[in-house]
């Protein structure tokens, strides 16, 4: 196993145990992450807080611990989802080629051609603010999710016209097998590792898509806590002198994203 | 003659297609978006019922998607993109105002980034080693795990210009690919050919590798345009720069539907504007190597 490698597992373990910790945060988290303690406002870190607490005296531990389940799960979720998109779409577009291929084209260009920060604006502008933190955390990510699929798309559409003419396919239309299960049964599972490649790829995307929506109060509303709008504690200098714990939730973020991006095989490995 | 034109007549028709369905898409919105149709003026008890009769029909008129977007197109053709609903003032006058203040920003940003960009891959392809491979990778590795807004905020903590904040987030993106594309150049035959000849270092870079990588280098120009207005809408909002970004929230935190509808079209024309010039250059780039 080369140094590479080693690094690889190492994020691997990294990011898994961060995953583990994420799902358990209601066992593991000491409080709830809307409890106060209205007498502690941007208390420092100490054996009660261990991550202190944030201007109106809530646990940053907690927070950021229930903070990462909503990205950590939410994130792979929705790049799932526009996978899901991409792949169907670019495979048919692939295989069928014609006006299929001419319009499932031409509107990934045209999604591609709208800056994805200013179309998610506009669509979060169309559904009401004033929505339950929950229903707002999965409309944020259904957002990313609908939007994030066109570049995906093009990729699964190369992949797939490389193996259009192949036998197996040649095959299996001879023996009349509809597009919709040759696509399923025959494309699919031969693009595969594109299709990892490019679901890997999209979740710090997603993630780091989730943290500026928040930032900007246009994400997941509070309470319910994301990386996103847990960052917004960093928006006060004072109470980040206060309390430097406030921080953690951009190390945590950086570690991931950055863990994310290194976990994927580089480049020339993937040609191979 | 006949090779060019043809294509040129394609692109911008394909441009034009692009903007009515874009426009299409907005009015969809515009029109579905809820509370559509409500207006606060038919509470006002100096109306008569007349009026308020008037201004009903006048809505109803609108219900039609294609007739309101027939009627959007019209107005739009004579430069009236309607009134925002949360300042009160023509959205025309609200873009051109606000328009220069982000292209400038953009504009400076995208300018820096490449330079740097360009900069930093040229002191590497000399001195190329693991200290630079490594620094390198974890530098523009930290910033391009870094969300935009948290830029913004420390740009705010700084008082450093805009344009600066968006140079950094353009800067990393740059960098990676130019960096994978001048090493992919740097390993062509031709080159080695040229290193075995005993050519000069400086030669070999300016005539075999950077020629090699110019056109996917231009083509890399207008993606760093839209890379770059993507990245002003976080840093205008949070260092409260009067531009096209910080309208766009703007209209986003009040629902303005119609102004951040036009103000994301105008952005996407400036985008697939920029994407055409850098794809024309990028042919003439392709001559030229």
């Amino acid at each position: 196993m080369n140094w590479r490698n080693k690094v690889r597992m190492a994020l691997a373990c990294l990011l898994g145990t961060f995953f583990l910790l994420a799902l358990a945060s209601e066992l593991v988290a000491p409080y709830s992450y809307a409890r106060q303690f209205r007498d502690l406002p941007l208390a420092a870190p100490s054996a009660a807080h261990p991550l202190g607490t944030d201007a109106l005296g809530r646990d940053v531990f907690s927070r950021v611990l229930y903070g990462s389940r909503v990205s950590l799960l939410l994130a792979p979720a929705a790049a799932l989802l526009a996978t899901v998109i991409a792949g169907v779409s670019g495979a048919l577009a692939g295989l069928r080629g014609g006006w299929w291929e001419k319009t499932i084209l031409a509107s990934a260009d045209l999604m591609m051609a709208l800056p994805l920060l200013f179309v998610l604006l506009a669509l979060r502008a169309t559904l009401p603010l004033d929505v339950a933190p929950l229903l707002s955390a999965a409309a944020t990510f259904a957002l990313l999710g609908l939007l994030g699929w066109p570049a995906s798309l093009r990729v699964v559409w190369a992949a797939t016209r490389n193996i259009r003419e192949s036998e197996f396919l040649t095959l299996a239309r001879a023996q009349g097998i509809g597009p919709v299960r040759m696509v399923l049964r025959h494309v699919l599972p031969n693009v595969r590792p594109v299709l990892q490649a490019q679901f890997w790829v999209t979740i710090p995307v997603f993630i780091l898509a989730e943290a500026t929506l928040s930032m900007l109060g246009l994400g997941v509303m509070e309470p319910l806590p994301s990386w996103g709008n847990l960052l917004r504690g960093l928006e006060d200098l004072s109470a980040l002198r206060a309390n430097p714990g406030l921080l953690s939730p951009l190390v945590l973020l950086i570690l991931v994203v950055r863990g994310l991006q290194m976990l994927l095989p580089p480049r020339e490995e993937l040609a191979s | 003659m006949r090779t060019w034109w043809p294509r040129l007549v394609r692109k911008l028709l394909a441009l034009t297609a692009l903007v009515i369905l874009g426009g299409l898409a907005s009015a969809t919105l515009v029109r579905f978006a809820p509370g559509y149709g409500v207006d606060e003026r038919e509470l006002d008890p100096r109306l008569s019922g007349a009026s308020v009769e008037a201004m009903r029909a006048a809505h109803q008129r609108e219900a039609n998607l294609l007739s309101y977007y027939a009627a959007y197109l019209r107005h739009a053709a004579s430069g009236d993109l309607g009134t925002s609903e949360s300042l009160q003032r023509p959205i025309a006058e609200l873009i051109r105002q606000r328009f220069a203040v982000t292209a400038r920003a953009v504009l400076l940003g995208t300018t820096i980034a490449w330079l740097a960009a360009l900069l930093t891959v040229t002191f590497g392809h000399f001195l190329s080693g693991w200290i630079f491979e490594t620094s390198s990778s974890l530098l523009s590795g930290l910033l391009l795990a870094l969300p935009a807004t948290v830029v913004a905020l420390v740009f705010v903590w700084l008082r450093g210009p805009i344009f600066l904040a968006i140079a950094c987030l353009t800067f990393p993106r740059l960098f990676r690919f130019l960096h994978h594309l001048l090493r992919q150049a740097k390993d062509q035959p031709h080159v080695l050919a040229a290193q075995a000849r005993g050519i000069r270092p400086g030669r070999i870079f300016l005539r075999h590798v950077v020629l090699f990588a110019l056109p996917a280098m231009v083509a890399l120009l207008g993606v760093s345009v839209s890379m770059a207005f993507g990245a002003a809408i976080p840093i205008e909002a949070l260092t409260d720069t009067p531009g096209l970004g910080q309208l766009a929230w703007y209209a986003a935190i009040n629902r303005d539907l119609p102004l951040i509808i036009n103000v994301t079209l105008i952005v996407t024309l400036v985008t697939v504007a920029s994407n055409f010039a850098a794809d024309s250059s990028c042919r003439m780039a392709l001559r030229l190597a």
